[in-house]
């Protein structure tokens, strides 16, 4: 693993993410409608207002001009103005971009946290009870829809119990660790469900695979104990497809922000993204899909470098 | 009316008591308190709190930001910072003698203050004006700047504002919306300004928080000019606060959970869960906007008013009502009832699908071996445009498809979005449009129907109803307005280019501790007198 070989995935993503903008631009004005169209059934918003408005962020131009405008100033940093608010789309990013960050991360740790140590207990005593009953939780927490699920939490933590706040980022005067905890558990709880069914499972068909592996008979004849076994020799390389699964997954933790955040109105990226799409706000849907595909690709590396971490034999250069 | 009525029945019941307790020293605790918090869920996450560049009606705007007038709950302009309504009687306007022009005169309150502290004058009004007109600053809410020639301003609490024409519908447009802090603003970028998200206004409540897609707070500002008619200093409240809940869901499980007291635009759909809810009653506001279906007179056989007579009677409201979850309510004039200007007389074209068939029949439209009239090469046979993906919109939409099939009239969806669709409305790319209109307080009806009106795609041309516009739109004398509107809207029920079928209301979910809270119809929306709510 070399310095020489991250500079070179990372230059190869620069074509990549011309494609990418090129496909989302297109997509993002094929689909109908527009940003002036909530002003449609205001009689006393005219034409020539709209046409001004229009003009001024551009959208009277030909689509490709627009993308080619669009194109040279993000080349120079220049990320534009949200048609809906009128603010510089990279710091409206950046002010969502921490709550996301925040439940993003909490539900990626309690997803491993529990994904992990799951599949393991599954694999290792596969064909037992125990297993039965992971694998049909599993399957229940895969199928079960995100929106649903919150909603019936929030029923029974908020409205029968009182214990937890429905929905928000923090108490209005308040905002201590305790209040931020008390707001993020039921979202976090939420976003990590479907990984963890998910990840449990790949992880325990990769303990399977490996657990029959002629060099884990070895260890056991060396006079190994079922728990070294598991830890230090099956674990390791049972991890290999997860991470892909895991880094593949990246972008699917970020769709899933956008319904969690919306049903709890979390302050977050994947809300911004639900306004912007409603509001047609081109500008800011543009910056932060390019945001989710940088992130995206960057995961995919990280998960190709963790492979040589985890695997000795796999080595770039 | 009876809201009315019981309104001013509990108040003065109130009044009695409180002076009652008052002589022997005790005041009751169920008087109007003071204090408290109200918590406001919105469906919508504010992009900015500047009343001119919003893109939604300003509800959190309006207990912030005060113009010179407001419309009260009936739709009816009444004085804010200024001390009346300017009229031709009380001397407020003064058109020029060759009766091109006008000039009016606003009085402004006295003892008014930002919430700075600064006093509220003269230079505010004028400044207002110029930054709204301002090429620069982009918005949507520019009406009304462009008709003003200057502002005088002889002293601090008197702005004179000179018009290059006569504008009837002044008081809904320019100073209405609101007043901008000369002191603060002058010479900023408002494209950019802080006061975009926290603005200082001369409003009951100032924001002291501003959380982006999270919430705004608002605080009792100590300094507000108005004061009970008890002389309680206002307002009542200390907290007005306005929570971002985009999904509809949510708001109600936090209407539940009592994290949130008013929600103003609860959905109908939602309507059934919120009655279940201690403690949150649901009440029902008039809205000014109508649903209506309009025809495209380039068709020959839709410049015919048989056949416009005939779908008129084609068309079951009842139906379209139920499609819409039974909210929307029936009406029979573009002028919705809430106006004063609605004339209940209007003539009605009632359901009758007989009737339909026979004046068909009389005009000599055959029906066909496919079931679908025709008169020579004219075929009873339409494009129909709504708006694609306005799920209540395309629901009308087939609801009045089956309808017309049974009088032997073929309609075919063809709904466009964005840019198609305006373009579609305004150059008449339709032969049958069903869409929906909102206006302000003060509506113009002739941007739809008059000849070279700007919403008018229909090709629709008729000098009498012209004249009546003219009338309406452009004479100040009330009189001579109620006469003009009950002619135009005579015209419009008999001639038919347009048939006005549902009007809406508002389903506002509030706390039943919450009092003295009145529903407002108009686009300056409910919070326009946040100052008199209080709890119980």
């Amino acid at each position: 693993m070399s310095l020489g070989y991250i500079v070179r995935r990372l230059l190869g993503a620069i074509p990549l993410l011309f494609g990418i903008s090129l496909i989302l631009f297109t997509i993002v004005h094929l689909a109908p409608g527009g940003p002036l169209d909530v002003y449609v059934d205001n009689p006393s918003v005219s034409k020539e207002a709209l046409d001004q408005i229009a003009k001024a962020y551009g959208l009277d131009q030909p689509v490709p001009v627009q993308y080619v405008l669009w194109l040279k100033s993000m080349l120079v940093g220049d990320w534009g103005y949200s048609i809906r608010t009128g603010r510089p789309v990279l710091s409206e990013i950046v002010l969502r971009l921490g709550p996301t960050m925040e439940l993003g991360g909490l539900a990626l740790l309690l997803s491993l946290l529990i994904a992990i140590p799951l599949g393991i207990i599954s694999a290792s005593r596969r064909g037992s009870k125990l297993d039965g009953t992971l694998t049909l939780v599993s399957f229940a927490g895969i199928s079960t829809p995100v929106f649903w699920l919150a909603l019936l939490l929030q029923l029974l933590f908020s409205v029968h119990l009182g214990w937890l706040p429905s929905a928000g980022y923090k108490s209005i005067g308040d905002g201590s660790f305790p209040d931020r905890l008390a707001h993020i558990v039921m979202p976090a709880a939420v976003l990590s469900l479907a990984t963890i069914a998910s990840w449990s499972r790949f992880i325990r068909s990769g303990m399977v695979d490996v657990l029959n592996q002629d060099y884990i008979r070895t260890a056991y004849a060396k006079g190994r104990g079922e728990r070294g076994v598991v830890f230090f020799h099956a674990l390791r390389n049972a991890l290999i497809p997860a991470v892909t699964v895991i880094a593949v997954d990246f972008g699917t933790v970020i769709s899933g922000a956008v319904i969690t955040e919306t049903v709890f109105a979390w302050p977050g990226i994947g809300r911004l993204f639900m306004e912007s799409m409603d509001g047609r706000d081109y500008p800011m849907l543009m910056g932060l899909m390019m945001m989710g595909s940088v992130g995206i690709i960057v995961a995919n590396i990280v998960a190709d470098l963790t492979y040589a971490a985890l695997d000795p034999r796999i080595r770039y250069g | 009316m009876t809201l009315k009525l019981t309104r001013r029945a509990t108040l003065k019941g109130m009044l009695a008591g409180t002076a009652a307790f008052a002589t022997i020293g005790l005041l009751p605790a169920w008087a109007q308190q003071k204090g408290g918090t109200l918590t406001v869920g919105l469906t919508y996450e504010i992009d900015t709190m500047n009343v001119y560049s919003t893109g939604f009606l300003g509800d959190a705007q309006a207990a912030v930001v005060e113009g010179l007038l407001a419309p009260d709950k009936d739709a009816k302009y009444v004085p804010v910072l200024a001390t009346e309504v300017p009229t031709i009687e009380n001397g407020g306007i003064v058109v020029s003698e060759d009766g091109k022009t006008m000039k009016i005169t606003y009085k402004l309150r006295p003892g008014v203050t930002w919430h700075d502290g600064k006093p509220f004058t003269s230079a505010d009004v004028k400044y207002t004006w110029e930054a709204v007109k301002d090429e620069k600053f982009i918005a949507e809410s520019k009406d009304g700047s462009a008709e003003v020639a200057s502002i005088d301003t002889p002293d601090e609490l008197t702005a004179v504002v000179n018009y290059n024409t006569i504008l009837p519908t002044f008081a809904s447009t320019l100073f209405t919306f609101g007043i901008f802090p000369k002191h603060l603003l002058e010479g900023t970028d408002l494209n950019t300004s802080s006061y975009n998200e926290t603005p200082v206004g001369t409003g009951p409540f100032k924001v002291t928080e501003f959380q982006r897609g999270q919430y705004v707070v608002t605080e009792r500002y100590d300094g507000y000019w108005k004061k009970a008619e008890n002389g309680d200093a206002l307002p009542y409240l200390d907290k007005l606060i306005f929570k971002m809940i985009p999904d509809t869901n949510t708001l109600i499980t936090q209407l539940k959970s009592g994290e949130v007291n008013l929600v103003v635009q609860t959905p109908y759909s939602q309507a059934k869960q919120v009655e279940g809810i201690d403690d949150i009653e649901l009440i029902k506001g008039p809205l000014l906007s109508w649903q209506h279906l309009d025809f495209n007179f380039k068709r020959p056989s839709l410049a015919d008013i048989a056949v416009r007579k005939a779908i008129a009677a084609g068309i079951d409201r009842n139906v379209l009502i139920k499609a819409q979850g039974g909210f929307p309510e029936a009406i029979k004039s573009p002028v919705v009832p809430v106006f004063e200007f609605y004339d209940p007389n209007t003539p009605e074209v009632a359901y009758d699908p007989a009737a339909a068939a026979k004046l068909l029949d009389d005009a000599g439209y055959v029906v066909g071996a496919d079931g679908i009239r025709a008169k020579g090469d004219e075929k009873l046979s339409y494009t129909f445009m709504v708006q694609a993906g306005r799920a209540d919109d395309e629901l009308a939409q087939q609801v009045i498809i089956a309808q017309l099939k049974a009088i032997g009239i073929e309609a075919t969806a063809d709904n466009k979005t964005g840019v198609a669709y305006r373009e579609a409305r305004y150059n008449g790319g339709y032969d049958l449009i069903y869409g929906r209109w909102i206006t302000s307080a003060d509506p113009v009806y002739s941007v739809f129907w008059g000849t070279g009106g700007a919403n008018n795609g229909q090709s629709y041309s008729n000098p009498t109803l012209d004249a009546a516009f003219q009338k309406f739109e452009n004479t100040l004398d009330p009189a001579v307005r109620k006469d003009a509107a009950i002619e135009f809207q005579k015209i419009l029920a008999e001639e038919l280019p347009t048939i006005s079928l549902t009007t809406n209301v508002a389903l506002i979910a509030k706390t039943k501790k919450l009092k003295n809270f009145v529903p407002n119809p108009t686009n300056m929306t409910n919070f326009v007198d946040t100052a008199a709510w209080y709890m119980e």
